[in-house]
C-alpha cells in the first residue's frame, strides 16, 4: 500500500476505534440530564451505559469471527453504518426503553466496526506491533476524552446531540474503509486465509476486565459526584474531568520509555487504585482536591490499558479475534463495575442526603436565630427538598431574603454556611464506599498481572 | 538506564505516589468528612442557661420536639420539618404510617416533657408547671403543634388555655 493512501486510512481506522470506544463513556456527563428529561431513576439511567457495554462484551468476539469470514473492510464499514444509524435513533429517542434499545444496536455496529478495523490495521500501518499500539492508543484516548466531549455537547447543545453528531464522524471514518471493502469484494481472498485462532490471553483479559471496572467507576462516580452532589453544570464537570485524559496523554508518553509491559501494567493498576483511594477519602468538597486523584487515575489508565492490550494481542493471530477478546473483557468489566456499584451508591446517596438534611435541620434548631425565623427556614427547606426529587438540594435560596437586622443577618448567613457544609459532607461521603470498592477492584487486578509473567509470558 | 531499571522505578514511584496521596487525604480528615451525627431524642439534654422569654421558648420547643420524636421513634429533626406545614405533616404521616391520634399523643407527651425540663431548669415554677401539664395533656393537636412552633405563646399568650394561671405564669418567669 502506498504511503499517501495509508496515512488517511490509518487515521480513519484510529478515529473509528476511538469513536466506538468513546461511546461507552461519552454519555456519562449527559446521564443527569437524561435522568431528568426521561423521568427515570438513577438505576434506570445507568442502563444507558450498561446496555451498550453489555452488547459490546457479548458481540465483540462473534463480530471478529464474522470480520474474518466476510471480510474486515466490509464488516467494519457495515458496522460503522449501523453505529451511525443507531446513533441517530438514540438522539431521536423520547423514552428510556427506546434509547436503551437503540444503544444495543449501536453497540452491535460498534463491535463489528472495531474488530474489523483491528484486522485491517496491521496492513495499513505496516506492522502488527504498530497496529496494536495505534489501536490501544485510539481506544484509551477515546475512552478518556468521551466524558469531556459529552459534557460539552450536553451543556452547549443537548444530550441528543452527542448521538446525532456521532453519525457524520462515523460516515467520514467509514469512507476510506469502503475502498478496502470494495477491494475485498473484487478479490475474494479471505476464505483461503482463515486459520483457527489461538487461545486468548486469559490473565491479561481478566486484568483488563478488573481495571476497566475500576476506571468506569472512577468516571461514572466522579461525574455524578460533581453534577448531582456538588451541583456543577455539565460543562463545569466536563472541564474538571478533562484532567483525566490530559494526564492519560502524559501517561502514554511515560509508558513509551518503559519497555516492560508488566511494569507498566503494575504501575498503572497501582496508580488507578491510589487515585480511586484518594477520591474515596476526599477531605473537603473542593474541586481542587479531585485533581491529584484524577491525575493518578489518568496516568494509570494510559499505562495499564495499553500494557494489558499489548500483552493480550502481541504475537497472537488473528488480531481481530484477540482484539475481540480484549474488547469483550473491557466492556464486561465496565458492566460488572456499574452493576455492582450502582445499588451501593444509590443507597448511600439516599442515606447521606437524609443524614445531611437532618444535620442541617439540627443546626437550624440549635441556632440562635429567632424561633419564628427558624420555622420559616424549616418550611422553606422542606419545600426545597420536595422540589429536588431525591437530589442533594441547593439551599441558598431557602435563606432569601436575608433579615434586615445586621445581627440576625449574620446568624442566618452562618447558619446557611453550616447547612451547606452538612449537605456537601453528605454528598461527598455518599460516594466514599463506592470509590473505595472501585479502588479494591483495581488492586485485585494486580493478581492476574502478577501471575501473567509466571504462567504465560 | 536499562529498561528493567526504568520499569522498577516506575512501579516504586507509583506505590509511593499512591501511598502519599491516600496518607495526605487521611491526615487531612478524609475518613471523617461526613454529616454531623444527630442526637438520640430519648436522651435527656440539659437546657443551656436560658436568658429571657425568647430563649426559654426555644429550649421549650427543643424539649417538646425531643419528647414527641422519642415517642414516635423518629429523629427530632425529621419531626421538626414535618410540623412546619400541613403538607409536610401529611407526607410524614404517609411515610411513617403515623395517624393523627398517634401524632397528637406524641406531641402532647413532648409538651409535657418540655414542661418537666423547664421546671427542672428553674425556668418554670412548680405552681405553674402542674396546671400546665394537665392542660397540655388535653390540648387539641393543631394547638399543640402551634405551641411547639411558637412556644412563646405558652408564656405570653397562655390565657386561652390557662385562663387565670396566666398572670401567675408571668410572675414566676425568671
Amino acid at each position: 500500500m502506498n504511503a499517501g493512501a495509508a496515512r488517511p486510512r490509518a487515521t480513519a481506522l484510529a478515529v473509528a476505534v476511538g469513536l466506538v470506544l468513546a461511546d461507552s463513556s461519552i454519555v456519562v456527563l449527559a446521564l443527569p440530564q437524561i435522568y431528568r428529561e426521561l423521568d427515570t431513576t438513577v438505576a434506570g439511567v445507568t442502563w444507558v451505559l450498561v446496555s451498550f457495554n453489555l452488547v459490546m462484551a457479548l458481540c465483540a468476539v462473534p463480530a471478529a469471527h464474522l470480520a474474518r469470514r466476510a471480510g474486515p473492510g466490509r464488516v467494519a464499514a457495515i458496522g460503522l453504518a449501523v453505529f451511525a444509524g443507531a446513533g441517530i435513533a438514540c438522539g431521536l429517542s423520547g423514552h428510556l426503553s427506546t434509547l436503551i434499545a437503540a444503544r444495543c444496536v449501536q453497540a452491535l455496529g460498534g463491535a463489528a466496526a472495531v474488530t474489523g478495523v483491528l484486522e485491517l490495521l496491521p496492513a495499513t500501518v505496516g506492522s502488527e506491533r504498530r497496529a496494536v499500539a495505534v489501536w490501544a492508543a485510539a481506544g484509551a484516548t477515546g475512552a478518556a476524552l468521551g466524558p469531556a466531549v459529552g459534557g460539552l455537547l450536553t451543556e452547549l447543545v443537548s444530550w441528543q446531540s452527542i448521538f446525532l453528531l456521532q453519525a457524520p464522524v462515523a460516515i467520514v471514518a467509514a469512507a476510506p474503509i469502503l475502498a478496502v471493502a470494495r477491494h475485498e469484494a473484487a478479490t475474494a481472498v479471505l476464505s483461503a486465509e482463515l486459520r483457527p485462532p489461538g487461545r486468548p490471553h486469559l490473565l491479561a483479559n481478566l486484568a483488563l476486565a478488573m481495571i476497566s471496572a475500576a476506571i468506569a467507576a472512577a468516571l461514572f462516580l466522579l461525574v455524578l459526584l460533581l453534577i448531582e452532589g456538588w451541583r456543577l453544570s455539565p460543562i463545569g464537570a466536563a472541564i474538571v474531568v478533562s484532567v483525566m485524559p490530559l494526564a492519560a496523554l502524559a501517561g502514554a508518553r511515560l509508558g513509551e520509555r518503559v519497555p516492560s509491559a508488566r511494569a507498566r501494567a503494575l504501575a498503572g493498576a497501582i496508580l488507578v487504585s491510589g487515585g480511586l483511594g484518594g477520591l474515596a477519602l476526599l477531605p473537603k468538597a473542593k474541586i481542587v482536591l479531585t485533581l491529584p486523584p484524577q491525575i493518578m487515575v489518568g496516568v494509570g489508565l494510559a499505562l495499564v490499558l495499553s500494557a494489558l492490550t499489548e500483552t493480550a494481542l502481541l504475537g497472537r493471530a488473528p488480531q481481530a479475534i484477540h482484539g475481540g477478546w480484549t474488547i469483550s473483557a473491557r466492556h464486561a468489566g465496565v458492566v460488572v463495575g456499574l452493576l455492582a456499584l450502582t445499588p451501593i451508591f444509590t443507597a448511600d446517596i439516599a442515606q447521606q442526603r437524609h443524614d445531611a438534611i437532618d444535620a442541617g435541620t439540627a443546626a437550624i434548631l440549635d441556632s440562635r436565630v429567632p424561633p419564628l425565623a427558624k420555622i420559616e427556614l424549616a418550611q422553606r427547606l422542606e419545600d426545597r427538598l420536595e422540589g429536588e426529587r431525591g437530589r442533594v438540594p441547593t439551599i441558598g435560596s431557602a435563606f432569601d431574603p436575608l433579615p434586615s437586622d445586621p445581627g440576625e443577618r449574620e446568624r442566618v448567613v452562618e447558619l446557611r454556611e453550616e447547612l451547606q457544609d452538612q449537605l456537601d459532607r453528605g454528598a461527598t461521603h455518599a460516594f466514599s464506599a463506592s470509590f473505595g470498592l472501585a479502588a479494591l477492584l483495581g488492586l485485585l487486578a494486580l493478581v492476574p498481572i502478577g501471575l501473567a509473567r509466571r504462567v504465560e509470558l | 538506564m536499562s529498561g528493567d531499571r526504568r520499569g522498577q522505578l516506575l512501579v516504586l514511584g507509583s506505590v509511593a505516589a499512591a501511598l502519599l496521596l491516600v496518607g495526605a487525604y487521611l491526615a487531612a480528615g478524609g475518613s471523617s468528612y461526613e454529616p454531623a451525627k444527630t442526637q438520640d431524642p430519648c436522651k435527656h439534654r440539659a437546657w443551656r442557661n436560658p436568658e429571657g422569654l425568647q430563649e426559654i421558648a426555644q429550649q421549650f420547643t427543643l424539649s417538646a420536639l425531643d419528647g414527641a420524636a422519642c415517642e414516635l421513634g423518629v429523629g427530632r429533626e425529621t419531626l421538626a420539618r414535618a410540623l412546619a406545614t400541613p403538607e409536610a405533616r401529611e407526607r410524614f404521616a404517609d411515610r411513617y404510617g403515623i395517624g393523627d391520634a398517634e401524632l397528637a399523643r406524641a406531641v402532647r407527651a413532648g409538651l409535657v416533657r418540655a414542661v418537666d425540663d423547664a421546671e427542672e431548669a428553674g425556668a418554670l415554677s412548680p405552681l405553674i408547671a402542674d396546671p400546665l401539664r394537665s392542660t397540655l395533656r388535653e390540648i387539641p393537636l393543631e394547638r399543640a403543634i402551634e405551641l411547639i412552633n411558637d412556644a412563646e405563646a405558652i408564656f405570653d399568650q397562655a390565657q386561652s388555655f390557662l385562663g387565670p394561671a396566666q398572670s401567675l405564669l408571668e410572675s414566676f418567669l425568671p
